[in-house]
């Protein structure tokens, strides 16, 4: 029912994700499945009916994917799906950008998605610190 | 947004939460456009109809005889305060310069403070409002919690409007997982900033959800004192209660019998409203607003003129310093490129040596000598193992002959990358393979049973139990090798190869013993 460019239209000067700053241009966004933050079109993560997200997993090993599921975008319940991946970095990356291009899930946020294998690599060079030490 | 569009079937939820099985279709309000530009003017001049007047009092700055003293006594021409004796006196007076004079246009009580707005501009902010509260991402953007909730628009059973006790609201709002959006409220409370403080607005906090009933029947005292949430009954729909703030997108909870009024309220577009004499949702102006898919439509697209492409300048960049640039220009520049390198690289290292002589040190081998030495010797090994074991268990002609076909394949594929944790694998895969199969050749000879057929299978059968026990040493090679593969910066999946090839035999005579055919 409502397409995705009228609720842009309506959203992309007035919400509460909505963050400025002094002397940036784009404003910036604080939705949870926005990839990059910024708040566009593209990256919102609230307008499409499909999203991806990249979380932090909950103890600590890994990354979960967390996608929408186009179907049931008037049930948010339902709507949410989460994917843990906890290989290594690369590992990991390579089962992302398999899960979406198999899928053809927003291919037009691959690239951000490698920022998500940031997370991973952050935690990984953590864990390699902790060998060196000890 | 179409006329005509399906109207969805809308669920209807009990208060535990639970799809009560009854569906309502969903009321057209929910298609009619959607216009937050009237909704901000309507709720702009609506708000300022609950206005209380204020002004000055009307004598404030008048209550002096004071005239001025005209000119000719090196004092400005105000009016000042007659008489003597006081401070007062001889002050200016009347002026809104003066101290203690009227202000500038003194705010007047008949200032007009209400606004009247067409009837029509009000429903249809209205309107709009009901249709944007049933869109997720308007009522997320909103800020509202409401990631949890089963559907949107929520509809409750009737049940909720019998509700008597604040506990038994707040479990219902609990289980329907709208409490986070509640809990989010109690956060917000805080101080106003500003001197509304002193003026008995002191305290403020975020809007909740927004409950409409449609009979009253204990709900408004259960849910009333519950921070955020708001209650209206639907016949008393309100836009500053449907869009506080001007913005569109509260999270709204129906329940069944508010729901089923809507349709009568404001009827669809085939019928008029009942309730509003001779009302009818507004038009949209677009029925379709889907951009990329009106883009991408037939329809449009063959009316189209051919798109007209600008070649793009593309930036030069020099080939003798761009590397790629030069090997579009000259292929033939890598390979003597390569040789440039490897050249100097030799020459260095036999200068090295030269010296190295002279002073009678004796050089550590180069990284590749080193790694073609370990080839040399873990080939070497391989060979005579398996040369031994060969010996020992009789050969079966038939399945000889693929293999060294496929053993070539194999010993070509580690070649790539990081060779030594990979040869490292291979030795003791091999070895663990070698006692396993005997006769049957290594790696993905294992497909060559399956070619043989029955006659291997029992042979399998009979050496997949001595197997066993060669297999458990193959994998505790196997387990070595990840370790050096994982430090090693080759490439996940050829991390994984050796790890495979080392597994592979242990996985193979199980599958083998089974009797499954391939891979």
């Amino acid at each position: 029912m409502m397409s995705s460019h009228l609720t842009w239209m309506i959203i992309r000067n007035n919400n509460a994700y909505l963050l400025k700053k002094r002397n940036i241009k784009k404003p910036f966004s604080t939705e949870p499945n926005n990839l990059n933050n910024l708040s566009s079109y593209r990256y919102s993560g609230l307008i499409h009916k499909k999203s991806v997200g990249v979380v932090a997993a909950p103890d600590n090993k890994g990354f979960t994917v967390v996608y929408k599921k186009s179907r049931s975008s008037y049930k948010p319940a339902k709507s949410v799906v989460k994917r843990t991946m906890k290989a290594g970095p690369r590992r990991s990356l390579y089962k992302l950008k398999r899960l979406l291009r198999a899928n053809k899930y927003r291919t037009d946020l691959t690239k951000f998605l490698c920022i998500a294998g940031s997370f991973t690599q952050s935690q990984c060079s953590v864990e390699v610190t902790e060998a060196t030490t000890n | 947004m179409s006329l005509s569009a399906a109207r969805p079937l809308i669920s209807i939820y009990n208060d535990k939460n639970e799809p009560l099985g009854t569906t309502v279709a969903l009321p057209a309000v929910f298609k009619a456009p959607i216009r937050p530009d009237i909704v901000n003017f309507v709720h702009d001049n609506m708000a300022k109809n609950h206005r209380q007047p204020y002004s000055v009092n009307k004598d404030a700055g008048h209550q002096t005889s004071a005239e001025s003293w005209g000119t000719g006594r090196a004092v400005a021409r105000i009016p000042r305060v007659r008489g003597g004796g006081t401070h007062r006196s001889g002050q200016g007076a009347f002026g809104n310069m003066c101290r203690g004079g009227r202000m500038f246009a003194p705010t007047k009580p008949w200032r007009r403070w209400h606004r009247r707005i067409n009837i029509n501009q009000k429903r249809y902010a209205l309107v709009s409002a009901i249709a944007a509260s049933g869109v997720p991402a308007l009522v997320m953007s909103k800020g509202h919690l409401i990631q949890d909730i089963p559907e949107l628009p929520l509809v409750v059973d009737d049940k909720v409007q019998e509700y008597s006790k604040t506990k038994q609201a707040v479990v219902f709002l609990r289980r329907i997982k709208a409490w986070a959006d509640i809990q989010k409220v109690y956060k917000s409370r805080r101080f106003r900033a500003g001197k509304g403080k002193m003026r008995n607005r002191r305290r403020i906090q975020r809007r909740g959800p927004l409950v409409i009933y449609g009979q009253d029947q204990g709900l408004t005292k259960a849910f009333r004192n519950i921070p955020g949430v708001d209650l209206i009954n639907v016949s008393k729909l309100n836009l500053l209660k449907l869009a506080p703030g001007g913005h569109v997108g509260r999270f709204v909870i129906w329940t069944q019998s508010a729901f089923s009024k809507l349709d009568e309220l404001f009827g669809s577009w085939r019928k008029t409203s009942k309730l509003k004499k001779g009302y009818n949702l507004p038009m949209p102006k677009m029925a379709n607003t889907d951009l990329t898919r009106l883009l991408k439509a037939e329809e449009i697209r063959s009316v189209l003129r051919a798109p007209i492409k600008q070649k793009r300048s593309v930036k030069k960049l020099n080939p003798l310093t761009n590397t790629r640039a030069m090997l579009r220009l000259n292929p033939y520049a890598a390979v003597l490129k390569r040789k440039a390198i490897l050249t100097s690289l030799q020459s260095r290292r036999k200068r090295q040596e030269l010296l190295a002589k002279k002073r009678g040190i004796t050089l550590e081998p180069t990284a590749a000598e080193a790694r073609a030495r370990k080839l040399q010797e873990q080939r070497r090994a391989a060979i005579q193992k398996a040369k031994a074991e060969k010996a020992k268990k009789p050969k079966v002609e038939k399945e000889e002959k693929p293999t060294p076909g496929k053993e070539g394949k194999k010993a070509k594929t580690p070649a790539k990358g990081d060779k030594t944790p990979v040869k490292g694998a291979k030795a003791p895969g091999k070895g663990g393979k070698a006692p396993a199969k005997g006769a049957k050749a290594p790696g993905k000879g294992g497909k060559a049973p399956a070619k043989g057929g029955k006659a291997a299978a029992k042979e399998a059968k009979v050496l997949g139990k001595e197997a066993k026990a060669p297999a458990k040493e193959a994998k505790a090679p196997a387990k070595e090798a990840k370790a050096p593969a994982k430090e090693a910066k080759a490439p996940a999946k050829e991390a994984k190869a050796p790890a495979k090839e080392g597994k592979a035999p242990a996985e193979e005579t199980k599958k083998v013993a089974e009797g499954s055919p391939k891979k």
